[in-house]
């Protein structure tokens, strides 16, 4: 055995509870598992949040309409990375390419993400952002504005024909768009749900429970980077838009909240053999990440927090300030609610002996591919992308136009 | 082109140009750039086979030993190692067979080597022959009392942790340290030689423990040992279905 090898068993062995097999002392599916779901999870609940608009005409939140689009183009770009370098060879990425794989639903992912990225998203950015395009091209010279002709694929046309295209297009786009962020996240959830050898992750509920910590943690993440992006770009923050959409995260975590709470009852109800070791995991092992991040502070605090706005509304509705900061507050702490929960799905589901009568533990590595530095890495890089389309298809003119319609109105 | 773009739509004309010329991209690359071989699984497998089939052969079968040696054979199939191959200890051995003068196969003699499977591990099972190789005839190769071809204890061994290890460990350290296997269970003399066909028994009553744990227990021994109603504590099971008596556990 080589001495990596033996160290690392030197430091896990005391730490193993009861009877594990050998093979399960270490954990495969690491931190890098645990980042893919949450990043696909935000692209799905920032789309969601994006077809409010579109789709369900909530006028409100039209403000976050381009910038949820972008940001969900961000971390989508970034998801596959995760799960690629998970592999081991990430320079190896363009061999999934030349070898479609159909009959394995792990490589099915590819076919799923790729009807995201180019069948959806990056044709309703287009169509959102042609006539802007065109436009910028004209306005500026030299090299942006070669740029900026070749992104809107040397379009010129802002004739009536040509814009009656684009919303109807937008519109067809959205529509098949939700099922397909559905689809995206769903998916990830299946994964999981259809290991039918692994108690903890084998629920048909998995996919649902996933979906809708998805669209909680897209339209959280969203309402966050409004928050910060806004007074950064000298802008007011319009609070009506942030309501609402504040609005309807609380439903989300609500929903998400219940559906956890069915899937846990079912399972201390049903009793099956795996309950007791569960139990212990999740007493044990998993009891600051579950209990306390997850349940605790991702979940019933931010409920708290919202319904304290919506209770003392008249309190609320005055101070401004306050109803920002309680916001921002939630959101974050759904944030690192969502994270906890991959975490819990993805590391919990590996952390208990299949013989059901021990429990391992996961001792995360700082550096190397499958380190904490490399997880934090993967995260940042989405703001990073988010940067550069934000530099590139400017959503200020939306984002300021209630802030400053509002202002007016108000007189000032 | 023109007439596309009179047709459709301008947003759509360039998105039709633009889906149709990454299809004919895609199928060209496809189609013309991939190499068969890569997008092929049967050319694959076919490759595979022959690369398999290429590697030389190393391992020559227990049968072809048999030939030779047919007397070693015929010893080993009724002993305890019948199920192990020749070559699982002697190592490959189809040079041996093509050269048999030349080529020798390995006689392992180190004292790492029995171990590998017969040192002590919590994980085998119950019975299975577990040795303490630092403390078990130190210095010894094994094969100077054990014949590996016909495996069996020199002497038939006394203690019954020699085989059952796990549990002698664990009443070591137990409130039962102080009873002998025999106080429990009756193993007859035929168990020492086919362990897995005749079995010790095992207390059947409630009365048996209760000789040491009953309230008016006499034993002298049992002086100290946790005392119930046998009336009333257990309603009909044997003790043994709620308490392990190798370490049972005392809740006061």
């Amino acid at each position: 055995m080589n001495p990596e090898t033996m160290h690392s068993l030197q430091e896990l062995l005391p730490q193993i509870q009861g009877y594990i097999y050998p093979n399960e002392i270490e954990i495969h599916w690491g931190l890098l598992i645990v980042v893919y779901p949450y990043i696909t999870g935000v692209v799905a609940g920032a789309f969601i949040l994006a077809s409010l608009v579109k789709v369900f005409n909530v006028k409100e939140v039209q403000p976050l309409y381009r910038l949820s689009l972008l940001t969900a183009l961000a971390y989508l770009l970034v998801a596959p990375m995760a799960l690629v370098s998970h592999l081991g060879h990430a320079e190896r990425f363009y061999e999934i390419l030349l070898t479609p794989q159909t009959s394995s639903a792990m490589a099915m992912f590819g076919f799923v993400y790729a009807w995201y990225l180019m069948a959806v998203l990056l044709l309703e950015i287009w169509f959102v952002h042609r006539t802007d395009m065109i436009d910028m091209a004209e306005r500026n010279t030299g090299a942006t504005r070669l740029l900026y002709r070749a992104l809107s694929l040397f379009s010129k046309d802002k004739g009536e024909r040509a814009v009656a295209f684009d919303h109807k297009a937008l519109k067809v786009i959205t529509i098949v768009g939700i099922p397909s962020a559905f689809l995206l996240h769903g998916y990830v959830g299946f994964i999981f749900g259809s290991i039918k050898a692994n108690p903890w992750w084998s629920s048909v509920l998995i996919p649902i429970v996933f979906l809708f910590s998805a669209i909680v943690s897209g339209i959280a993440l969203v309402v966050l980077l409004y928050l910060i992006i806004t007074p950064l770009t000298g802008g007011k923050i319009n609070m009506k838009c942030v309501d609402k959409a504040v609005d309807f995260l609380f439903y989300a975590v609500i929903v998400d909240f219940s559906l956890e709470m069915v899937d846990f009852i079912h399972r201390v109800y049903q009793s099956e053999e795996e309950i007791k070791i569960l139990s212990e995991m999740v007493m044990n092992k998993l009891f600051a990440s579950l209990i306390i991040v997850q349940v605790l502070l991702g979940m019933l605090v931010p409920l708290l927090l919202i319904s304290l706005t919506k209770i003392f509304k008249k309190r609320f509705s005055l101070n401004e300030d306050m109803r920002k900061m309680v916001y921002f507050i939630s959101v974050i702490l759904i944030q690192f609610g969502i994270f906890a929960t991959r975490w819990n799905v993805v590391i919990g589901g590996q952390m208990f002996s299949k013989s059901f009568r021990g429990l391992t533990t996961y001792k995360m590595e700082f550096g190397g591919i499958e380190g904490l530095f490399y997880a934090i890495l993967l995260l940042a890089l989405p703001i990073i992308i988010l940067a550069v389309l934000l530099k590139i298809l400017p959503p200020w003119k939306e984002l300021r136009e209630e802030g400053e319609a509002g202002a007016e109105a108000a007189g000032i | 082109m023109g007439k596309l773009f009179e047709k459709f739509p301008d947003p759509l004309a360039r998105l039709i140009v633009v889906v149709a010329a990454l299809f004919a991209l895609g199928a060209f690359a496809y189609f013309v750039l991939i190499p068969k071989p890569v997008k092929d699984v049967e050319m694959q497998w076919a490759d595979a086979i022959k690369r398999e089939k290429a590697r030389p052969v190393k391992y020559a079968g227990f049968h072809v030993c048999e030939e030779c040696h047919g007397e070693i054979q015929k010893k080993k199939q009724t002993g305890y190692h019948k199920d192990l191959s020749c070559e699982t200890c002697h190592g490959p051995a189809k040079a041996h067979t093509e050269n048999p003068d030349k080529v020798k196969p390995a006689i392992p003699t180190a004292r790492t080597f029995c171990p590998q499977c017969h040192a002590f591990n919590p994980s085998r099972p119950r019975g299975f022959p577990q040795i303490n190789p630092v403390a078990h005839n130190p210095l010894k190769p094994c094969s100077s009392c054990h014949n590996p071809h016909d495996p069996k204890p020199p002497t038939t061994p006394k203690e019954c942790s020699a085989c059952h290890g796990e549990i002698a460990r664990m009443k070591a350290v137990s409130h039962h340290v102080q009873l002998e296997c025999t106080v429990c269970h009756v193993a007859p003399q035929q168990h020492k030689v086919s362990p897995r066909s005749v079995k010790p028994s095992k207390p059947q009553v409630r009365e048996f423990c209760g000789k040491c744990h009953g309230k008016d227990a006499k034993e002298k021994l049992a002086a100290n040992a946790p005392k119930i109603d046998m009336g009333e504590h257990g309603e009909k099971y044997v003790c043994w279905q709620c308490h392990y008596p190798h370490s049972p556990e005392v809740e006061q």
